[in-house]
């Protein structure tokens, strides 16, 4: 009986000539979005690839100097396009996509799409995401607004139920038959999206597949779940009509106002400060020290006593090894720590204010599965994070072996101009490589959304459960 | 066999049905006539279990509706007033559908004949209900009915709406149905249609059933009066048997 219902409604969603309308509309945006995604995603990855290469080239090929000098000479990290991006573009337009690093500097990750576009980036790109996450619920509200209250508007709801249907099975029969439709949409063209995943994906990324996989299992649960939601409103209005109003004010509110709610209050609760005050306190502090009672110059002093003392010697000039090298490195070192602290409790602050948002998946679906998503295709705020700290520490990595060098090897008394190293000292700095978080480590991250999407299921379950057979046949 | 005992059933404060008694026994057709609001299709829908009774029992087949609701839908069959079907799908898939929710899927052969069988023309079968006119919906209904086999069945104003030549199709196939001994209850307004299909004929009023006689008694013209007569009367009904 329930393989007739669920065919029933699968025909009849097809026969429907604005569903078929809706449907082959959002199956070409979706196809549209796929295709020109992927090929902007893989062109962007190419430059940035090609970008880091030639910069590294430059690198190798700077000439002989003095590696102070190279330290500042520095290196561009470019941040690695995700290869899922092009299903998602999560925050990819609004952050920065490469930074120059230099000796004594945490310069900023800059040229980030939003900055080089007009205002309607603003309004977002008609991607994957936005159509699996906005618009594809809006046709499962026209699949479903009056799934319950047409039938019984048109009386075949008795019928129905004469037949001897209960109203458990046919509710579990619309919902699947609903889905099937959903899942026809839905499933070709991710299906699709996979296939055009090449070798390069997979250089990029080798959990890839994995992460679609996720991502594709999170999108099937997020649908079952609006499924569920709007043939259960379906299910207890009192008409078609207001089955439709309430649905729509669901769908707004939660794809629309709720996430902008969220994000306003997280910002409120969680205030972060200006880029400005950020790079003013760590100035301070290493001017001032990070107590504010150790400035640079009784650090730098007490510092000069130390290496004094460990050499056994009474001036700089007496030193075995290069004091300018030293104290560079002890700055960086000093520097880094304050820039780490800094960074750590901005950090803290964004991750206060995402996890509220995560939070609020509890009671909003719609952000669960977008941080999910964003997540999965590394495009969210902890891949941004991850890509900075990876290329600070290569910035710390590459400026302490200039040092380093400069420490060991340039011997006092012989002039700034007069040391110099060349290709065999760069050629020892291996290019920047960053690897994506791993698939284990997003979905640890994305726990709260995960749980947010299963407590919707479970409780959408339940309630389909008990409320189901009280369903009016009149 | 259906029966309903000191059946009643409240909407708030309205009462819409007050300790109806009424068999039908296997073979007859019971037309239960009354205006609007009478209490015609609380009976029909309380048999069916669309509702539940404030007071009072069903039986179908002796099986208590109430505490069987699913079990007695097997004995039962179900033609409603406006019956609009599935319009996307033709009446051949509609016949399918339902015949199969009630356990009878026909193949498409059996289920072309039986449409044949109900006086739906041929090249109508395959076209969607979208096209029919309100007869040919009610024929495909009476097919669902039929393909059910059911030993009862219950019609709720099944010829409001019809053409004479429609209506007397239909009246035909409840006298066939009768004589293969299926108990059937239809509520009408059709005084005509009841005289002419029914075995057994009761007047509701205010959902009370103020007369219950056997067709075989009165003349058409006798139950016009009686029912005129019944629909005039304020207050101290009498029930008669």
């Amino acid at each position: 009986m329930l393989r007739l219902v669920i065919k029933k409604e699968f025909l009849t969603a097809l026969r429907d000539i604005r569903l078929q309308v809706s449907g082959g509309i959002l199956i070409i945006l979706m196809l549209t979005a796929v295709f020109v995604g992927r090929q902007g995603q893989k062109q962007i990855q190419e430059e940035r690839a090609k970008a880091q290469s030639v910069m590294y080239d430059k690198w190798l090929n700077q000439g002989n100097k003095h590696p102070h000098s190279a330290a500042h000479y520095g290196q561009f990290a470019f941040k690695p396009k995700p290869v899922l991006s092009f299903l998602d573009i999560g925050l990819d337009n609004y952050t920065g996509i490469s930074v120059f690093l230099e000796a004594h500097k945490q310069n900023e990750i800059l040229f980030s799409a939003a900055q080089d576009s007009n205002g309607m980036t603003r309004f977002g790109e008609m991607t994957a995401a936005l159509i699996l996450q906005v618009l594809l619920p809006l046709l499962i509200i026209f699949l479903t607004f009056n799934i319950f209250s047409k039938e019984r508007e048109e009386g075949t709801l008795k019928l129905i139920h004469a037949q001897g249907l209960s109203m458990r099975q046919l509710f579990i029969g619309k919902v699947w038959g609903t889905y099937l439709m959903v899942l026809l949409i839905f499933l070709p063209t991710i299906l699709l999206a996979y296939l055009l995943l090449d070798q390069q994906s997979a250089s990029l990324d080798s959990g890839v597949t994995t992460k679609f996989l996720w991502l594709t299992s999170g999108y099937t649960i997020y649908f079952l779940v609006f499924v569920l939601l709007c043939v259960l409103i379906s299910a207890f209005a009192k008409n078609s009509g207001f089955s439709l109003l309430t649905l729509l004010g669901i769908w707004i509110t939660s794809c629309i106002i709720l996430p902008k709610a969220t994000s306003n209050l997280a910002d409120k609760v969680y205030p972060t400060p200006s880029q400005f005050e950020f790079k003013k306190t760590i100035k301070n502090k290493v001017k001032k020290g990070i107590d504010g009672h150790n400035p640079s110059d009784v650090r730098l002093a007490s510092l000069k006593k130390e290496v004094l003392d460990e050499y056994n010697v009474e001036t700089i000039e007496e030193l075995p090894v290069n004091w300018s090298g030293i104290a560079m490195q002890a700055g960086e070192e000093y520097t880094d720590q304050v820039y780490d602290a800094e960074f750590t409790k901005v950090e803290n602050i964004f991750n206060l204010q995402n996890r509220l948002s995560e939070w609020v998946g509890f009671i909003n679906p719609f952000l669960a599965v977008r941080h999910l998503s964003m997540a999965l295709a590394g495009t969210d705020f902890h891949h941004h994070v991850a890509f900075a700290k990876a290329a600070e520490n290569y910035r710390r990595g590459f400026v302490k072996k200039m040092n380093k060098d400069m420490e060991v090897n340039h011997k006092p008394g012989i002039a700034y101009g007069d040391y110099n190293v060349g290709g065999e000292m760069w050629s020892s700095i291996k290019p920047f490589n960053y690897t994506l978080p791993s698939t284990g480590s997003i979905l640890s991250s994305q726990w709260r959304s995960i749980a947010a999407l299963a407590f919707w299921l479970a409780g959408l379950l339940m309630l389909s459960f008990i409320y189901a057979p009280k369903i009016s046949k009149l | 066999m259906l029966e309903a005992i000191n059946l009643s059933k409240k909407y708030g404060e309205h009462k819409a049905l007050i300790g109806l008694n009424l068999s039908v026994a296997p073979g007859e057709v019971f037309c239960l006539l009354g205006a609007n609001g009478a209490g015609k299709t609380t009976t029909i829908n309380l048999f069916m279990s669309f509702i539940k009774p404030t007071a009072g029992y069903i039986k179908v087949n002796d099986l208590e509706v109430n505490a069987q609701p699913q079990d007695t839908k097997k004995h039962l069959a179900y033609i409603p007033e406006n019956l609009n079907l599935y319009s996307n799908l033709t009446g051949l898939e509609n016949l399918q559908f339902f015949a199969g929710l009630g356990g009878e899927k026909p193949d498409k052969p059996s289920a072309e004949q039986l449409l044949q069988s109900v006086g739906l023309q041929s090249d109508a079968i395959h076209k969607r209900v979208a096209q029919y006119s309100k007869g040919m919906r009610q024929k495909v209904g009476i097919a669902i009915a039929k393909a059910k086999q059911a030993d009862n069945l219950l019609l709720d104003e099944p010829t409001s709406g019809l053409d004479p030549q429609a209506s007397n199709d239909f009246a035909q196939l409840l006298r066939d149905m009768g004589q293969n001994n299926v108990a059937i209850l239809m509520a009408t307004h059709d005084l005509f249609r009841a005289k002419e299909s029914g075995t057994h004929i009761g007047i509701m009023k205010a959902g009370r059933l103020i007369h219950s006689l056997n067709s075989d008694e009165v003349t058409l013209t006798e139950l016009e009066h009686l029912y005129l007569e019944t629909m005039k009367s304020v207050s101290d009904v009498e029930i008669s048997y």
